[in-house]
């Protein structure tokens, strides 16, 4: 299909837009609220939190006996905070480290959560089925209300975001400074993991229980990599959630038999693969290439300073020697010579080579100007 | 209870115990996650080699799918010395991607390949006594006990071959590396295991139970002993109870075995982190309650002490008023001091008595020389009741 034709045919169809909206503000609150969790180094709690959510859902089923976002969100919610405050329970009152208490909690809500819906599925109530679609997510379930409901989340933890943006940055970079200055540590930071849990609840009918922490941290790691400014990589990190929403929609509503949470999953995993690569500051691609410049200059350098010492010998710096001289040196080649020919350091004519004026004096204070830079 | 129901418990308790031993280690190097990310990420290895093989315990696939556990430890290593993000980060990145183009995979052949994604999660544990091995005419029993048998006993031979080095290397690398062992081969020896022992029991158990049983009944064990040799035991011990009390509880509920016995591992954990006899919830709380009366009571007995001639400073009805103690708590530090003979309270005036004074007196002198723990051995020696 025509990229085009795909835009017409989304503004067209109902069901596609709704899906798209949905996923876009998906990613963009996962994207935004994700970004705290990357850089407060709780990266795997929201794998917990979405596994924990499970049972939460699974009892509000058995408590209204109909299926209801509303009530499973509010269920998937206290279950999920449930999760967090017990792991934090752990962590703080026993010797057992963060890890263990994270997959104990993952491990033992999800099972129990899968106790009750294989428990559920055997109970004669033909409102069950599809409560499975919340392991992996089914996009197609969205619908207007839900759409709303989650514009809404996103708006009301914007506007907390803006709120409180100074006390969140502060708590996020020096946690003990902000208790000094009298900030109620503990209350920011239940109010931003409440967040974090708001959102992976939100998220749970779109892509699953088991794919949600990707979702939440990989947008911020990729926006990660392009700033070092919290509130770039907060808009940046909702930009790419979006985009991976909408494309990942996009690319699973041409195809058959592509559910969508999975394809989102791998957009943004392509997103932050690509941003791991060729980001300007931190990319790997270009530290290797600033890697690679440093070790050439350096190189550049060490054979300017031997033919340095060897013209330093001789009346005439402008000598002529023949290129031969430099064999015992490793560290040279004919492009390199090039090269400080072409800045005028050398000159080169056949097999010999002699030192210009310039590039003595150069090759002379090669050094003081580095001890100089490194001051 | 008929053979059936005895080869599933079977079954389940082996997959238990070859849990438990990779478990204890990996809990107490703090790598707990990288289980869970092991048993996400080998979900396209096993695709694949099902799509290979379409057997889903043939020797191939479990190869295969190793090899994706373990590409998962390094590519999560790869990614944390790049140093663009921290190490959980990282785990939390690898493992959705490979499991999303495992399930794509499924979803994509959903036509020829019969393996359900319910199944991948939870497994089939109450089908294995149907897939059994016959030679000729004789049967030799449920496949996936064969499998996870055999893996159970490789681990154990490497656990006793490997046992000093896993000790040492896990409490302390460096001496570890100067002793000669390399860290490296222990570390990726160890991930190897795992890895294969979660592909074994995938089959059997489903993923979600393997994170559990590795992490659940070590976590457990490790509340009540700092012992290694008895933390295995005991990891064991609690893994097999879960497998047990897991499967008559699904029996019951007719409900999902591998469901309820994450269930029960999670009670079991519940119930020692609440109760466990040092380690424990309420014992922590109970100790932090009696530490804080007795600094109260110390405090207290200090400023007895500095006003021994003033009246004025000593009477009950100071306390409320000067130190500005509620009346309930300045009445337990007073009964508890009571109690122990440190005061006596004549006419609302309260004086220290002599082994009042000797308990003071030991106690500035050690805080004074900054011996603040010695205070507690003090404790011992002075006080009738504690806090």
């Amino acid at each position: 299909m025509e990229l085009k034709e795909y835009f017409e045919f989304l503004i067209s169809d109902y069901t596609l837009r709704t899906i798209s909206i949905g996923t876009a503000v998906l990613g963009a609150i996962c994207g935004m609220l994700g970004s705290f969790a990357v850089l407060r180094k709780q990266s795997l709690l929201g794998d917990a939190i979405s596994h924990a959510a499970l049972p939460g859902i699974a009892i509000a089923f058995l408590i209204i006996e109909s299926k209801n976002s509303v009530v499973f969100l509010i269920g998937a919610l206290l279950s999920g905070l449930l999760g967090t405050f017990w792991i934090r329970g752990i962590v703080n009152k026993t010797h057992l480290k963060s890890d263990t208490a994270l997959g104990l909690i993952l491990s033992t809500f999800f099972g129990f959560g899968m106790l009750l819906l294989t428990y559920i599925q055997k109970i004669p109530n033909a409102n069950q089925a599809g409560l499975e679609s919340y392991l992996f997510g089914q996009a197609a379930t969205l619908v207007e209300s839900d759409v709303w409901l989650m514009s809404g989340v996103t708006g009301i933890s914007f506007i907390i975001l803006l709120l409180f943006w100074k006390e969140l940055k502060i708590l996020l970079f020096d946690p003990d400074f902000t208790k000094t200055i009298g900030f109620n540590t503990k209350f920011l930071d239940i109010l931003i993991t409440s967040f974090i849990v708001v959102a992976i609840v939100l998220g749970l009918q779109t892509v699953g229980v088991v794919l949600m922490s990707a979702m939440l941290l990989a947008p911020a790691a990729a926006a990660r990599q392009w700033t070092n400014k919290l509130s770039t990589m907060v808009i940046v990190a909702a930009i790419f959630g979006a985009l991976s929403g909408v494309i990942g929609t996009g690319i699973s509503a041409s195809s058959n038999n592509l559910s969508t949470g999975p394809i989102i999953v791998i957009v943004a995993a392509i997103f932050v693969l690509f941003s791991f690569v060729f980001s300007p500051g931190r990319g790997l691609l270009f530290r290797e290439i600033r890697f690679r410049k440093n070790r050439r200059d350096l190189q550049l350098h060490k054979t300017l300073s031997f033919m340095y010492h060897i013209a330093k010998d001789h009346a005439n710096i402008s000598h002529p020697h023949a290129i031969k001289i430099l064999n015992n040196f490793q560290g040279f080649t004919r492009k390199t010579l090039k090269q400080l020919e072409d800045k005028n350091y050398i000159s080169l004519d056949g097999n010999m080579w002699q030192m210009t004026p310039t590039g003595y004096e150069k090759a002379a204070t090669l050094y003081d100007q580095i001890s100089k830079s490194d001051e | 209870m008929n053979s059936a129901q005895i080869e599933i418990q079977l079954i389940a308790s082996l997959v238990a115990i070859a849990c438990a031993i990779p478990g204890t280690f990996l809990v107490l190097r703090k790598m707990a996650l990288i289980t869970d990310a092991i048993s996400h990420s080998i979900l396209p290895g096993i695709v694949i080699g099902f799509f290979i093989t379409h057997d889903l315990s043939s020797p191939l696939l479990i190869l295969l799918a190793t090899a994706s556990g373990v590409l998962t430890v390094v590519l999560v290593e790869f990614i944390q010395k790049t140093g663009l993000v921290k190490e959980d980060t990282a785990i939390g990145l690898v493992f959705p991607a490979l499991f999303s183009i495992g399930i794509i995979l499924i979803s994509k052949n959903a036509s020829d390949v019969h393996l359900d994604i319910d199944a991948v999660l939870l497994g089939e544990l109450a089908f294995a006594p149907f897939d059994r091995i016959t030679v000729g005419t004789t049967d030799l029993g449920p496949k996936s006990l064969w499998i996870i048998g055999s893996i159970l006993i490789t681990t154990l031979l490497l656990l006793i071959a490997f046992f000093k080095e896993l000790k040492v290397s896990t409490f302390d690398k460096g001496l570890a590396a100067s002793l000669g062992f390399s860290p490296a081969i222990i570390h990726y020896g160890l991930m190897t295991v795992s890895s294969v022992t979660t592909v074994g029991a995938f089959d059997a158990v489903g993923a979600i139970l393997v994170i559990a049983l590795m992490i659940a009944p070590a976590a457990t064990a490790y509340l009540l002993t700092q012992d290694l040799k008895k933390m295995l035991l005991l990891a064991t011990l609690f893994g097999i109870t879960g497998a047990i009390l897991g499967y008559w509880s699904a029996h019951l509920l007719d409900a999902s075995i591998s469901g309820s016995i994450t269930t029960v591992l999670g009670i079991v954990f519940l119930l020692v982190y609440l109760f466990a006899k040092n380690k424990g919830l309420i014992s922590v709380l109970y100790r932090q309650k009696q530490q804080q009366k007795e600094v109260l009571l110390l405090t207290f007995l200090l400023h007895l002490h500095n006003h021994s001639d003033e009246e004025e400073e000593r009477k009950v009805a100071h306390l409320n008023d000067h130190i500005n103690w509620q009346k309930v708590k300045s009445r337990t530090v007073l009964s508890l001091a009571l109690k122990n003979n440190m005061i006596t309270i004549d006419n609302q005036i309260i004086a220290l008595t002599d082994k009042g004074k000797t308990f003071t007196e030991e106690a500035i002198n050690y805080i004074i020389t900054n011996k603040d723990t010695e205070i507690e051995k003090m404790k011992d020696r002075f006080f009738l009741f504690r806090g």
